[in-house]
């Protein structure tokens, strides 16, 4: 329901507006104050709502921001990624390809799944950092970091083969700025269903009760406008 | 030294001061208003920013000067001069310092002392409305035309209070010349309160403000050029040095304006119950007298910014509203008051 419009009235001093004015000016020289002390304290980061970018870095990244790609490997030091191909196919914008390439004998300390990827490509200028590819992904090895700086002077330093993405995680893993574990998602138990016979004729009880009620009432008013009349 | 040397000495320091004062005022404008916003404002060129004027200035001058193929060739160059050329040349009868005395010889610190300056400062402000509308009309763009006609109804209307304002100063000191309306406002006036024009004339100062800020085009009146609602207004199609010339010559305005409000309502160059001239000599004294007006003038500059980034935009009948429902009976029984005032009194 929309809400109604209620005119307020103004007093005479709002009506004059220029009170108002000088109300809202101290308001405005509240915050110049406090913002031309605070560019004068020292350090690069004074005004608090302010990052002055290239120089101070210091301001934190959400977890959840989604930055350049990177290959992941497990504790062993495996490579996760098992070339099945579920991020391709995600891949909105179809940035990503991916050739598989089959596990041979004595490589078992490299790769961790039977299958691995010969070849993993993403074009960076075509990837809208949907996530997607994160989502699909069975074994979490294709993940977002938190690295935003991805200007370049040439279109070939924006293709991401294999070796750039197990950079990226490795350059990552060092300066600790690894995406911590997924949580688990706690799984809630369904609540039991209700018996279906018994609730639909219970339904139909209540309606009957409903229509009895008003009737009642009807028969009620009636009787008291039929007394007022007299 | 002759006369006209020192005119010409005269007109080009003021040229100078005034082009100074301008390019600062860009500068506190975007940084105070940064300030106000909980922003940093314009931080890397030079210490403070403070170079940021002189970087805008080359950018704006080595910039390509754009035609729009429909324009009115001849209209659309002619605007951004009609609009900074008045600017300037009101300042010539605005005094900037009482007077001082070089080599035995006494100056008056005032390009010329005219004794009608007052109806020149309010001819040539009126002139600058030409510059906005001809711009508007010879870019040939909807959102220009617009700009241009709203300034002209928003001037028209606006010149009104501003004129009948200042009337009621002229009853009171019975001057034409801002020269002498200066000197007027030595001393006190009943006993107590310094003999400037803002407590003989409170309304009339009130009334004065609400104008200027109508003629400077500026928030909450600055519709010829609102954003929000027709792009940029007169100048949408400029660019380059002409836009840099309507920027300008609304800097020099606001100049203009402000000195004019320090001349007529807060003592030029007087300072409250105290009469600096004597303790000084004459030369440090026209240094002086120059600072103190300076000072003053200083503060209704701020004032311009600081009430730009408090106040929202008017609507447009809002702003017709106030200028002929409100303000001109104001300023008309301002002046009927004020002439009961003088016939009682005389």
């Amino acid at each position: 329901m929309a809400r109604p419009v209620v005119k307020k009235k103004y007093t005479l001093g709002e009506r004059i507006y220029l009170l108002e004015i000088l109300k809202g000016m101290a308001l405005t020289w509240k915050h110049f104050v406090f913002n031309v002390k605070a560019s004068f304290r020292p350090g690069p980061h004074t005004v608090p709502t302010c990052w002055q970018y290239p120089e101070d870095r210091t301001r934190e990244i959400s977890p959840v921001y989604r930055g350049l790609h990177m290959l992941c490997l497990d504790e062993k030091g495996r490579e996760k990624c098992i070339a099945c191909g579920t991020c391709a196919k995600t891949c909105p914008a179809h940035c990503i390809t991916v050739k598989k390439g089959k596990r041979k004998e004595g490589e078992e300390d490299k790769y961790a799944g039977k299958m691995y990827c010969a070849s993993f490509d993403i074009d960076l200028l075509h990837c809208i950092f949907c996530g997607l590819c994160q989502e699909a992904c069975p074994k979490e090895a294709i993940v977002l970091g938190r690295e935003f700086e991805l200007a370049q002077y040439t279109r070939e330093e924006c293709h991401l083969d294999k070796q750039k993405l197990l950079a990226n995680y490795r350059k990552a893993k060092e300066e600790g700025k690894l995406r911590p574990p997924r949580k688990a998602v706690p799984v809630v138990p369904a609540p039991p269903k209700p018996e279906v016979k018994g609730a639909s004729s219970k339904a139909t009880e209540v309606k009957k009760g409903q229509v009895e009620v008003k009737k009642a009432t009807k028969k009620a008013k009636n009787a008291e406008k039929a007394k007022s009349g007299d | 030294m002759e006369g006209w040397v020192i005119a010409i000495i005269k007109v080009v320091f003021i040229w100078v001061w005034v082009l100074l004062i301008a390019t600062v005022m860009t500068w506190v404008e975007r940084r105070g208003a940064a300030m106000m916003q909980d922003r940093l404002g314009p931080n890397r060129a030079g210490p403070f920013g403070l170079f940021q004027p002189l970087a805008d200035g080359i950018k704006l001058f080595t910039k390509e000067e754009v035609l729009p193929k429909k324009a009115h060739k001849v209209l659309w160059n002619l605007g951004p001069l009609l609009f900074a050329l008045p600017a300037f040349s009101a300042y010539a009868v605005v005094p900037f310092g009482d007077k001082i005395i070089l080599g035995g010889k006494e100056i008056i610190l005032q390009v010329s002392d005219v004794n009608i300056g007052f109806l020149y400062v309010l001819a040539i402000g009126s002139l600058a409305v030409y510059g906005i509308v001809l711009g508007g009309w010879g870019s040939n763009n909807k959102f220009s035309i617009l700009g241009g006609l709203r300034s002209t109804a928003q001037l028209i209307s606006y010149e009104v209070p501003l004129g009948l304002a200042l009337l009621a100063v002229v009853f009171v000191y019975g001057s034409f010349s801002l020269r002498d309306i200066a000197l007027a406002q030595q001393g006190t006036f009943l006993g107590f309160l310094p003999n400037w024009g803002v407590f003989k004339q409170p309304l009339g100062f009130i009334l004065y403000m609400v104008a200027i800020y109508a003629e400077a085009n500026r928030v909450p009146f600055d519709l010829p050029e609102a954003e929000s609602e027709i792009v940029a207004g007169y100048h949408t199609e400029y660019g380059s040095m002409e836009l840099g010339l309507y920027l300008f010559g609304e800097y020099v305005n606001l100049v203009t304006l402000s000195t004019l409000v320090v001349v007529l309502y807060f003592g030029a160059w007087h300072i409250p119950y105290i009469d600096i001239s004597k303790f000084l000599g004459p030369v440090s004294w026209g240094i002086v007298s120059f600072l103190i007006l300076y000072l003053k003038v200083a503060f209704f500059l701020w004032l311009f910014v600081w009430v730009r980034w408090t106040i929202p935009r008017f609507r447009y009948d809002q702003v017709m509203g106030l200028g002929w429902k409100a303000l001109i009976p104001l300023a008309l029984f301002n002046l009927f008051i004020t002439a009961l005032f003088i016939q009682l009194s005389a």
